[in-house]
């Protein structure tokens, strides 16, 4: 029984052929998908925010003992931007916006790049589990898959992460359980479509063995709604990651963006805006660059659901 | 194959009801200007039938629509000629023409569905399918015939309820006609609107029009919602309607009764059809006139018997060759070698000389003009032509008699 | 009928589901130990501690607790609050009317500015107002919550003084009954216009800020669907009619273009249920999502899965009556071409 609200995979050629052709049609999707303004925008935000995480211990001295950790100077607190030695000025406690802001790019790649590295290895796990043995199996998984997307996500996540207690590890835990799901609906889709695809059949005929007909088949055809799912994803995830810290279930002083959203809403009635706007700004362009660039490679890879 | 002015119909001395002239709509699309029409004229006559006969994608739609400023601009691009159209007052008292491409908007929402109406191809698709019929043909109604709703009244109808029978009604106003004292005056309007719709129903023989007015289109048969159409479209009496392929998504067995229905009712109503198609059948049935059309332009016009006997283009007939026999099958347009030309920046030639059996250098160079000579329809094609009026070689003109190697 | 057996497929696996959440809820409750902590206060003697798991059945076995504790939810208990020291059932529905009056003004907000955009916008699609309206309808959704309410807060608190923070002011709520917990209609009741004005003003920034999500993707939503409705047959019938353009759009266009625009209610009531921990943390709204935020530093177990469980039953049947009244709709529409 197909799942009725599962996303439909879309019909594109099996993939085999030489490596050649293969690349070419990349290329084309790659200039396809740069035309759209909207798209590029959101790329060259998502290399520059990529490149500022990576190079962070670069353009910010790492503090000892612990880089993730806020440094203090306190001799400048609540110090404005523009103030010497702190461009983005100081928060409540003397961390330096700057570099929470770059550090924090750090953290949040960290975050997105493990929660969708589990979540992807765990999610196509199980969806294959279900797709390729079906029957009860299959109806067990996507009952428990239809559970876990009756709790809205920030919620569960939230949920999850508190009972564990507050802990950087335990909101990545806690995004993984969450977000695993639309991994699994998206690969066992595949499967099912494949199964049902004349051309397998007749591979079967030939006598192929599962596992080819996934490698060759379901992995290929599987890999744009997978990419589409997880750039947004990568987005997403960060947008619920600083809100889960927000809300204090990270470890204080952390150098995050939602932590420093916290520690800095206390001195807005004071005017001292810079300490949480900053910051805030940082999630929101993260989650608006993904989310452009995601949308932009959906248009032009599975253009059936667009507008959606 | 171009014409510089208007073409007048050969020997008829009856009142011209629309006149296009040298009409060009364009289109801007991604790959370049696309020339779907690109020098239309013909007249339509008051009274008659004229079929306006081409394969999918020669710009037959897109001339209909220019009638009624259908068509959307950005993409579109209304770029030259005009449509001249002379209403009933007009006619009789020998006054001037509207141009419908420059009319203003408020005239042309006077004109659309009034003076001008037309039925689509599709009618499961020309329907809204969200309202049930009467309100689709209620509209027609409350537009244009608001005076007729408002008759009757003892006195004088409250301002709301005039206001609701031109709809212009105010939203507190609907709520208002809910309460008493304006309740009854809504419900007179109603019922006399229902009477209207019923009448326009039953004239294009709908059995049962009160059932059929409460039903949604989803619930109709395609020959019923074609008739609705109809009924719609004729209940202002126009003095033109544009039939665009009304039978082409209609069983065959249901195309006849439609067709019969348009005619008689054209004739009741004495109004000018142009009638669309693709099918030559279908169009010699009820045609009194026929133009020929290919690749955005006129290849030849004429009586509908002459066309069908002595076809003058090429193309025309390559057409009715490829019909093994009117009487019985739908005219198939598919046995003439080669497709339709690209349409983006055409080069200065004959439209049709690619797939002509006939062509010459001559056709691939100069564009033929769609003219009439003495004693013959007007056809836009080099073979009719004059070596001395072109200023060729005689050799040059293409003799269809032989074929070029 | 088709639509009989989409609608008993989904009745059906409901209870399923109902039940594999309440799985989950109580999982959550037991992990990491024991939920006893926050009901232990300093040096209990071992006897006080025992008495406590003895009251809480907190000495049984798991599979018997969970189905004391599901038993104990159906009858009505759901246990204990720490943070608000008091029976979980006394505190939900004060919390819950409070972050109701606040869901459905954000929701007011979100579908008629979200329907008036989208309808505006996909109009005129690909010119300057549509572009505008889609980049806002994209970042919408990219928004944290948190970080639009601070700038809220402060454009419109800090600098203009134009809204106050929480829900009332003190002496002005204490002056009328509440007879239905929502602040607006108890003002409206009592007849008194300072309450009704106090309330409105409260309320104004928080709607806004957790309805700006919603907004964003009925916007986009209504909007492509809009232009979708523009492309058919019978627009250019009803056109061709003589219908003035605004008629053309509003009853006909705009009608049918929000029926695929119910689907995006579910997402959105999503995005509502969700924003109001944030909102009503950051406006200090006494409402559910605050009370859950509370819990959530406290380690207060009781608190934590009432609200997970009433969340997810809410955005569970929310959404099968969106699916069931769009199958029902789009089943008209699809059968019409």
């Amino acid at each position: 029984m197909v799942d009725a609200a599962a996303p439909q995979p879309f019909p594109t050629s099996a993939a085999s052929g030489p490596l050649a052709v293969r690349f070419r049609r990349f290329l084309e999707v790659a200039r396809q998908v740069l035309r759209n303004p909207t798209t590029l925008i959101g790329l060259i935000i998502i290399v520059t925010l990529i490149g500022m995480a990576l190079l962070a211990p670069v353009i910010m001295t790492p503090n000892v003992p612990d880089p993730y950790q806020m440094p203090r100077d306190w001799g400048a607190l609540n110090a404005p931007p523009g103030t010497v030695g702190h461009p983005f000025g100081t928060t409540a406690t003397g961390g330096d916006v700057l570099y929470g802001v770059v550090w924090g790019s750090r953290t949040s790649l960290r975050m997105s790049i493990i929660v969708v590295g589990i979540t992807m290895v765990v999610g196509t796990a199980i969806g294959s589990i279900a797709g390729f043995v079906g029957g009860k199996v299959d109806e067990v998984i996507m009952r428990i898959v239809d559970v876990f997307l009756a709790i809205p996500e920030l919620i569960f996540a939230l949920a999850i992460a508190a009972v564990l207690g507050p802990s950087f590890g335990n909101i990545i835990f806690a995004l993984s359980v969450v977000f695993w799901v639309k991994f699994a609906r998206i690969i066992r889709g595949q499967i099912i479509h494949v199964k049902h695809n004349e051309y397998v059949d007749s591979a079967r005929v030939i006598g192929d063995s599962k596992f080819n007909i996934y490698r060759k088949d379901v992995l290929p055809n599987s890999v744009t709604p997978v990419v589409v799912q997880a750039t947004l994803d990568m987005g997403n995830i960060v947008l619920v990651g600083a809100t889960l810290s927000f809300i204090g279930l990270a470890e204080a002083g952390l150098a995050e963006w939602g932590v420093l959203v916290s520690e800095g809403q206390a001195g807005i009635s004071s005017g001292r805006w810079w300490a949480s706007t900053i910051p805030g700004a940082m999630v929101f362009l993260w989650a608006l660059a993904f989310n452009l660039f995601g949308d932009g490679l959906r248009d032009v890879l599975d253009p059936r659901t667009e507008g959606r | 194959m171009t014409a510089p002015a208007t073409v007048p119909p050969d020997g008829k001395t009856s009142a011209l009801v629309a006149s296009v002239q040298d009409l060009k709509v364009h289109f801007e699309t991604k790959a370049g200007r696309v020339h779907a029409v690109d020098g239309v004229s013909f007249d339509i006559v008051d009274g008659e039938i004229l079929g306006l006969v081409g394969e999918t994608g020669c710009g037959k739609s897109v001339t209909a629509r220019s009638f009624l400023r259908l068509i959307p601009t950005p993409p579109g691009i209304y770029a030259g000629g005009r449509i001249q159209f002379w209403d009933k007052e007009a006619r009789q008292v020998g006054g001037a023409p509207i141009d419908l491409l420059q009319a203003p908007t408020s005239e042309m929402l006077d004109i659309r569905g009034n003076r001008i109406a037309m039925i689509f191809q599709d009618p499961g698709k020309a329907l809204n399918p969200a309202l049930p019929i009467r309100e689709q043909v209620a509209e027609v109604f409350y537009q244009h015939r608001t005076e007729e709703l408002l008759e009757g009244w003892n006195g004088k109808p409250p301002l709301a309820i005039r206001r609701a029978a031109g709809e212009r009604a105010r939203l507190l106003e609907r709520v208002a006609f809910k309460v008493p004292p304006l309740r009854s005056h809504a419900r007179r309007l109603r019922r006399r609107v229902d009477e209207l719709v019923g009448d326009a129903l039953a004239e294009t023989q709908i059995p049962n029009p009160r059932k059929i007015m409460a039903s949604y289109p989803h619930e109709l048969s395609g020959g019923m919602k074609q008739r609705v159409m109809i009924a719609q479209a004729l209940s202002c009496n126009p003095d033109l309607l544009i039939a665009d392929e009304p039978t082409t998504a209609l069983d065959v067995t249901i195309q006849a009764r439609i067709l019969e229905l348009i005619r008689d009712l054209q004739h009741r109503h004495q109004t000018s059809v142009l009638y669309i198609s693709h099918d030559l059948s279908l169009v010699r049935r009820i045609c009194d006139r026929i133009a020929v059309m290919y690749a955005g332009r006129i290849a030849e016009i004429g009586e509908t018997h002459e066309v069908f006997h002595e076809p003058l283009h090429p193309y025309t007939r390559g057409l009715l060759a490829a019909v093994p026999s009117f009487a019985h099958t739908r005219g198939e347009l598919a046995a003439i070698e080669g497709t339709v030309p690209e349409l983006i920046d055409p080069p200065d030639a004959c439209r049709f000389h690619t797939r002509c059996a006939f062509a010459t250098d001559l056709c691939s160079r100069v564009d033929p003009v769609l003219d009439a000579r003495p004693g013959m329809r007007p056809v836009a094609c080099h073979a009719y032509s004059s070596a001395q009026a072109l200023g060729v070689a005689t050799d040059e003109i293409p003799r269809l008699d032989r074929r070029a190697s | 009928m088709q639509i009989r057996e989409y609608v008993i497929r989904r009745l059906l696996v409901l209870p399923i589901i109902l039940v594999g959440t309440s799985i989950i809820v109580f999982t959550l409750g037991r992990v990491g130990g024991s939920p006893i902590a926050i009901y232990l206060e300093h040096e209990m003697t071992p006897a006080e501690v025992a008495e406590i798991e003895e009251r809480f059945g907190l000495n049984k076995s798991l599979p018997e607790q969970y189905v004391a504790w599901v038993g104990g939810a159906l009858r009505g208990d759901l246990g204990y609050s720490g943070v608000s020291a008091a029976p979980v059932m006394d505190v939900l529905p004060r919390r819950l009317a409070a972050t109701l009056e606040l869901a459905i003004a954000a929701a007011i907000v979100a579908v008629t500015m979200g329907i008036g955009l989208g309808t505006f916008a996909g109009a005129r699609r690909d010119r300057l107002p549509d572009h505008l309206t889609r980049i806002f309808a994209i970042s919408g959704a990219a928004t944290p919550i948190f970080w639009f309410a601070i700038v809220l807060l402060i454009i419109f608190w800090v600098y203009l003084g134009w809204f106050p923070v929480g829900r009332s002011d003190a002496a002005i709520f204490a002056s009328i009954g509440h007879p239905t917990g929502l602040y607006t209609v108890d003002a409206l009741l009592a007849g008194s216009w300072t309450a009704f004005k106090d309330a409105v003003w409260h309320m104004a920034l928080p709607a806004l800020t957790l309805g700006y999500g919603s907004t964003a993707i009925i916007t986009r939503m209504m909007r492509s669907s809009l232009a979708e409705e523009l492309n058919e047959d019978y627009v250019d019938a009803a056109r061709a009619k003589g219908l003035p353009e605004r008629l053309v759009l509003r009853r006909h266009a705009r009608r049918n273009a929000l029926i695929p625009t119910v689907t995006v209610i579910g997402l959105g009531f999503g995005f509502l249920l969700q924003g109001t921990v944030v909102v009503e943390i950051i406006f200090i709204w006494p409402g559910l999502g605050r009370w859950m935020a509370d819990a959530v530093l406290r380690g207060d177990r009781a608190t934590i899965m009432a609200y997970v469980l009433f969340t997810s039953i809410l955005f569970l049947l929310v959404n099968l009556v969106v699916d069931i009244l769009y199958a029902y709709l789009d089943r008209r529409v699809v059968l019409g071409s």
